[in-house]
């Protein structure tokens, strides 16, 4: 790992501005052009994509230093892969790779954000990445009668995650989720109380080894009940257990579903019917981690060819977010009756992200409402009543910055409609 | 003062005069600007002979007047704003230096006249895009730099246009030929390159030719210039639509050259297309006028070499449902004139005598550039300006010419009138500043300012003018080209 | 090289601390250059009260939209005009758009395409600025160089708001020549070759009719996007010609005839660098394609206002092939791949997969003008380009040129690139001295002068033309704040 891995990218950035932007093909409007909400808020250069390239590039010619400006770059982003997509319609190169060494850099350098420092040491000692007791972790499903995987046996396993178990305005999302699933008939467990962070966040701000540390001892635990199946509805856990952990090559064969995707299973499977009408004309929001850098990972060595193109042996494939999870969370709200899905102009791979990740959330309030404020301009546009989403960290942000429009999970749609 | 003698030595005896007779000639035009005689008149042969003359009058401190067109003149700006001042006439320049096909381009000396070339560019299969009805002595160059709207809308890319690239004698008495023609190599090197001059942007980033445009001949002299032609057509037919409402003609006209699908296109009103096709007045004119709606757009579909009647066909056919949307007809004639007899009077110069003249002796124009939807506008205050100079609306000609590809409106007011009466002298006189006021007030743009209507129009805009004081510095230093004209 | 605080006070007073910035280690994002401070104006008013204080303090700037390309001064303020992004009027009617220079091209483009119209977007790529002066993919019916501005606001080298044409005499957009005199002899924007002094903060640019749907419909995930519905009255084609003549002919045949919306001289790399979505993916495209293609040839998009005219057009275009024993390029007729090259030409105007997705960077040499001239010229610098290839130091484009017909070819538009990593330092020399001798070979024979790099010697077999621009440059910069250097895109 780190950054001297991508000399080769970092050199390929010609400053082209596409990754400020969704891709060319998909620019609809004036209004909705931008794709990276770093740059569209704080302008300067290096908050965009190539920008950050440029920094990281000049890092390995000449040692990384840092200044208020640098380290306000470094935490100002939400690495929702927006740019990488943008970039890489036209390039091969790896564009969030760099700019997550980047980041990991810094904190090896011992230049972080005290808040961000805060949260991965709620993570260290109490194993979640939001305020809230450890052993407080399951309360959500008292009185539920759901099975414990750390002691029976399940065939799948629901990881909540940490905002949905702590925040008890998300309580109605697991709760929704383990009745769809008890109702489909799954024989399914949670992890209550000794649940564990995924660590996909402390990751996503740049602390590896914490990340490393939990994702390990996730895997034990998973491991060791047996189970072949995770479910989980928090985007930012889906990114962590199907993508990160198989990075570091730590996930084994076990299948990775957003509760999105196991719900159009069972839908298709005919274990969910939607069959009461819910009058409501909604837009989706596609979560970052869900859709585009939902793909899974791809795991290559080689070498680049000599001579002077950009090619390797053996041929490389890039991550673009082609294989994001984008249908699946539309063809449950599509199995809804009575429910109008219009969608905005930034979708799917080029989706507006909400403003929670990269640790925004935490070292940058304002920013992330910004950021989520900006969407629901996007949203109200279309029409829609309510913007759905498949993620707690884009429902809160929603929610937070005031939205006139309701705001739900799928999950809550879903089982208005079951 | 520059001495005859040094003049003699430039052009020869036979091409300097002093003689009453040839200075009075150019002391005065039919425009309102006062009278002034120059000291002398010189006919340089060659480009070599032009520098001479600048070069000269820079250390005689002596004003140059150019003149490429014959008479009779019109706006003023061949008359010497100051006295002691010696007229280059150019009208001996007269070479075709090049007419090539291929690359849809000709090449003139400024004494070249419409007449003369059109007939050249002919035989090779090319046509110019023309000003509407020029006089017959009208100098192709002397058109292109005062930016002469021209009756092919569609070609006209660039309000520079047709005008390609020149050679000039700027008023520091440098030589420098602008866009493609700059270099590298001579013209006869180029040439030999394959080299045609066509490009008219540069050397560099300046686009030399559009400080010569417009400044009637306070930046330097022109000795060639080379134009972009069209080809041709194999086919076209020309049709006439006519109104008594002009906002539907401007709205058609816009989705024609919008659509790309008309050559000639432009509106006039009944006085003036009778006052172009009367033979015999007042008669004659007050027939075919009595017969034509108010409004008479006309346009001209044409087909180039691939199957053209089926390219007409397609375009009248779409044609066809754009009036019928809007209301309109068109047609092969309105009244008496025939949209056919229109199109080939309009691919040529007037006949003579000029048609501006053929009512009343004399016409004064006002022109400026708005756009489609403030036409209408337009021509209201200019007839409410004429109702209040005591001017008859029915008098009144009107010429609109869409320009540069739509973006804009050439406006344009015929005033004719009688020059042997002084009291109508006066009366237009005075409308034509009470209306360009008007106008201005309601938003026109005189791009094209001359005579005594110039410094109310540059007052609008004192920063442009800051800037072009910068490069009349540069071009022309000592203010010998023409001074009292345009703003200096 | 940091502004002392006093001065930095002044310019932050005009911005607010939000938008301006000294810290050097941003200055890796802006090309490397040391710049003394990076400063964003979000308005003409602005920009007038940084260039006056430039003035003042004797500062130089330089303004930059999307920030591509350009060469700067070290120490010198740059001036990033990236919060000026509005559009401030499409007028349909008369057929211009009014930006602000942060306004990119896509943007512009979606919004006129709604309206049945389109402009002419750069070869620089639709992620570049509206405003750009330039050539582009759609010059054959869009025009092109500096032949597509109206009217102009331009802050001054020092700091005066200028209006040009009809804009500083009635206020209004649709002219910017005169009164008398243009303004745009020296307001001709800012791209190669070369760029004016001050600041352009907004333009009126002409629009012409699009004949396209007001939105593709697309399908697909990025990076291969399709389109769903063909338009009725749309086709695209690569046609290949045995020799450059028999191409150029049907060039200037389908100019004349007026029959093309598009008229791209790509070469077969080209073709395979926009339809495909990665590099291997490229090089075995473009191996079949080299093989399938008789010889130089031309993408060409025909577009019909109706059937009928589409019809004709569609006629015109066979008899011109035919008549120049043109082949169409089978792989383009896949109406998948036609649906690529379509959005992709007219809408991406294809740039950075073209040019810099295989090597990494490219050199070009541009040429605008006479486009029979050029390409004589453009078939000696493609085989000059072959022992850099056999060498492996360029990538192998078979020593392809490019261009285009402007203006249903009254004009045109050359060029020539080499394409390599920029990491390697033997290819890069090597592309350097390329682009010299053939530049030199371009003066020496009489077709043009290459005239981005502002040489002196060059200037001489050109009227001497850098000397009036100096003076023009000196006269309107007298402080000397305004370098010429290089362009913004």
């Amino acid at each position: 790992m780190g950054l001297e891995k991508y000399q080769g990218d970092l050199a390929m950035c010609h400053r082209c501005s596409a990754c400020k932007f969704i891709p060319m093909q998909k620019v609809a409007n004036k209004e909705f052009s931008y794709v990276c909400p770093s740059i569209a808020r704080y302008d300067f250069h290096i908050y965009s994509g190539g920008g950050r390239l440029h920094v990281a590039k000049a890092a390995l010619q000449k040692g990384f230093q840092y200044s208020d400006r640098i380290l306000d770059m470094v935490k100002n982003c939400q690495m929702c892969g927006a740019c990488g997509v943008s970039c890489n319609y036209a390039m091969d190169m790896e564009v969030m790779e760099p700019i997550q060494e980047y980041r990991i850099q810094s904190v090896k350098d011992g230049h972080t954000v005290p808040a961000l420092d805060k949260a991965v040491e709620m993570m260290r000692k109490g194993n979640n990445m939001v305020p809230g007791a450890a052993a407080k972790r399951g309360d959500w499903a008292k009185g539920l009668n759901i099975k414990d995987f750390t002691k029976e046996k399940v065939d799948v396993i629901y990881h909540v995650g940490c905002l949905t178990s702590f925040n008890k305005d998300m309580w109605k999302l697991a709760q929704g989720t383990a009745g769809l699933l008890r109702k489909a008939g799954v024989n399914f467990g949670i992890g209550g109380a000794s649940e564990l962070c995924c660590g996909g966040r402390a990751y996503q701000m740049g602390y590896e080894e914490d990340f490393l540390k939990q994702a390990k001892k996730n895997m034990a635990q998973i491991k060791k009940s047996g189970a072949k199946t995770l479910v989980t509805g928090c985007a930012d856990g889906y990114h962590a257990f199907k993508v990160l952990y198989d990075k570091y090559n730590l996930k084994g064969d076990l299948e990775v579903l957003h509760t999105s995707e196991y719900f159009a299973r069972l839908i298709k499977k005919g274990k969910l019917k939607p069959v009461k009408k819910v009058d409501l004309t909604v837009t989706y929001h596609d979560p970052c981690r869900l859709g585009r850098l939902g793909e899974p990972w791809i795991h290559w060595e080689g070498k680049k060819l000599p001579g002077g193109n950009f090619v390797f042996d053996p041929p490389k494939t890039y991550r673009r977010g082609t294989h994001g999870v984008y249908d699946p969370p539309r063809d449950v709200l599509k199995s809804i009756p009575g429910l109008k899905l219009t969608e905005m102009t930034r979708i799917k791979e080029y989706a507006w992200c909400c403003g929670a990740g990269g640790g925004v959330n935490e070292s940058n309030p304002d920013f992330a409402a910004w950021t989520a404020r900006e969407r629901i301009k996007e949203a109200s546009s279309t029409g829609a009543e309510a913007i759905v989403t498949a993620c707690p960290w884009c429902e809160k942000s929603f929610k937070e910055a005031n939205s006139n429009l309701k705001v739900y999970d799928i999950v809550e749609l879903l089982e208005k409609a079951v | 003062m520059v001495v005859e003698t040094k003049l003699v030595k430039i052009v020869g005896a036979a091409n300097v005069s002093d003689k009453p007779k040839a200075l009075d000639e150019y002391s005065s035009d039919m425009s309102f600007v006062n009278k002034v005689e120059p000291a002398y008149i010189v006919k340089p042969k060659t480009t070599a002979e032009v520098e001479k003359i600048v070069k000269l009058a820079n250390e005689t401190n002596t004003p140059l007047v150019p003149v490429s067109s014959g008479p009779p003149h019109f706006r003023g700006d061949t008359v010497p704003g100051t006295g002691g001042a010696v007229i280059v006439d150019l009208s001996k320049m007269k070479k075709i230096l090049r007419v090539d096909r291929p690359r849809r381009v000709a090449m003139v000396e400024p004494g070249v006249t419409f007449k003369e070339l059109i007939p050249e560019a002919a035989k090779a299969g090319i046509r110019l895009n023309m000003p509407l009805l020029p006089r017959q002595s009208k100098s192709v160059i002397g058109s292109m730099l005062e930016r002469e709207p021209v009756v092919m809308p569609k070609y006209q890319w660039d309000v520079s246009d047709p005008l390609a690239c020149v050679e000039v004698i700027f008023g520091t008495g440098d030589e420098f030929r602008t866009g493609q023609a700059a270099g590298p190599g001579t013209i006869e090197e180029q040439s030999k390159a394959g080299g045609v001059q066509k490009a008219p942007y540069g050397p560099g980033t300046g686009s030399y030719h559009r400080i010569i445009q417009g400044a009637q001949g306070t930046m330097g002299i022109v000795t060639w210039a080379s134009l972009r032609c069209e080809i041709l057509p194999g086919y076209e037919e020309a049709f006439m639509v006519g109104s008594s409402n002009l906002a539907p003609l401007l709205d058609m006209s816009a989705w024609l050259i919008r659509l790309r699908m008309v050559n000639e296109c432009f509106i006039l009103n009944s006085t003036n297309l009778a006052a172009i096709f009367a033979k015999s007045w007042p008669a004659d004119y007050q027939k075919i006028k009595s017969e034509l709606p108010s409004w008479i757009l006309f346009y001209v579909v044409a087909g180039y070499e691939y199957f053209p009647e089926e390219r007409v066909n397609a375009y009248v056919k779409e044609i066809s449902a754009l009036t019928q949307r809007l209301g309109l007809a068109s047609a092969k004639s309105v009244g008496s004139i025939s949209a056919y007899e229109m199109m080939k009077t309009v691919q040529k110069p007037s006949d003579e005598p000029y048609w501006k003249l053929r009512y009343k002796g004399a016409c004064e124009d006002i022109f400026f550039l708005t756009i489609n939807d403030k036409t209408e506008s337009m021509v209201k205050t200019m007839l409410d300006a004429a109702g209040a100079g005591g001017y008859a609306a029915t008098d009144l000609g009107v010429y609109i010419q869409p320009a540069v590809q739509n973006t804009s409106i050439h406006c344009e007011f015929n005033l004719f009138y009688n020059p042997e009466e002084a009291s109508e002298v006066q009366k237009i006189q005075n409308l034509s500043a009470a209306a360009t006021r008007a106008l201005l007030n309601n938003g026109a743009f005189f791009s094209r300012p001359y005579g005594e209507n110039t410094r109310l129009i540059i007052n609008r805009d004192a920063a442009s003018m800051t800037v072009f004081n910068k490069l009349k510095n540069i071009f022309d230093p000592n203010h010998i080209m023409n001074p009292g004209k345009l703003y200096w | 090289m940091t502004f002392n605080k006093d001065i930095y006070k002044e310019f932050e007073d005009v911005v607010g601390a939000e938008n301006i910035c000294d810290d050097p280690l941003i200055m890796a994002a802006y090309k490397d250059n040391p710049f003394a401070a990076v400063i964003m104006p979000k308005n003409t008013a602005e920009v007038s009260a940084i260039v006056k204080l430039c003035n003042k303090h004797k500062i130089i700037f330089r303004p930059i939209c999307t920030g591509w390309t350009g060469l700067f001064v070290p120490g010198s303020l740059l001036i990033d005009l990236r919060r000026m992004n509005h559009i401030i009027e499409i007028n349909e009617k008369n057929m211009y758009a009014v930006v602000e220079p942060y306004v990119i091209s896509a943007e512009l483009q979606a919004e006129t395409f709604k309206r049945g119209l389109h402009f002419c977007v750069k070869g620089a790529g639709s992620n570049c600025a509206a405003i750009l002066r330039g050539h582009g993919h759609l010059d054959e019916t869009t025009s092109g160089d500096d032949r597509n501005h109206l009217a102009v606001e331009w802050v001054s080298p020092e700091g005066d708001i200028v209006h040009s044409g009809s804009l500083g005499s009635s206020g209004e957009w649709f002219s910017g020549d005169g009164p008398g005199i243009s303004l745009r002899s020296i307001l001709t924007s800012a791209v190669p070759p070369g760029a004016s002094p001050g600041i352009f903060t907004k333009a009126a640019v002409k629009l012409y009719h699009w004949p396209g749907p007001t939105a593709y419909s697309l399908q697909g995930q990025s990076p291969r996007y399709t389109l769903k519905d063909k338009p009725a009255y749309m086709m695209a084609r690569y046609f290949s010609f045995s020799t450059v003549e028999e191409m150029f002919n049907a060039e200037i045949k389908i100019g004349e005839s007026e029959i093309a919306l598009e008229h791209m001289g790509f070469n077969p790399a080209m073709v395979a660098g926009n339809i495909t979505t990665c590099n291997e993916e490229f090089f075995e495209v473009f191996g079949r394609m080299a093989k399938q293609v008789k010889g130089p040839g031309f993408f060409i998009i025909i577009a019909g206002t109706s059937a009928e005219d589409f019809a004709y057009k569609k006629k015109v275009l066979d008899k011109i092939i035919a008549d120049n024993n043109g082949e169409s390029l089978k792989m383009v007729e896949d109406p998948e791949i036609e649906g690529i090259l379509l959005i992709q030409c007219t809408r991406i105007s294809a740039s950075i997969r073209e040019t810099f997705r295989s090597g990494g960077t490219f050199k070009s040499i541009p040429i605008m003008g006479q486009r029979d001239l050029t390409i004589k010229w453009a078939t000696g610098a493609g085989e000059a380009k072959m022992p850099l290839i056999k060498k492996g130091l360029i990538l192998d484009d078979g020593g392809g040129f490019f261009g285009w017909g402007v203006e249903q070819g009254h004009l045109g538009k050359t060029e020539i690139f080499c394409a390599f990593n920029p990491t390697n330092q033997e290819a890069m020399d090597a592309v350097n001295q390329w682009r010299e001798d053939q530049k030199a070979r371009a003066v020496r024979e009489f077709y043009f002068a290459e005239t981005m790099d502002n040489s002196e010697e060059v200037s001489k077999k050109l009227c001497n033309y850098l000397e009036w621009w100096h003076k023009i440059h000196k006269a309107l910069d007298p402080n000397d704040v305004s370098p010429e250097a290089g362009s913004l895109v």
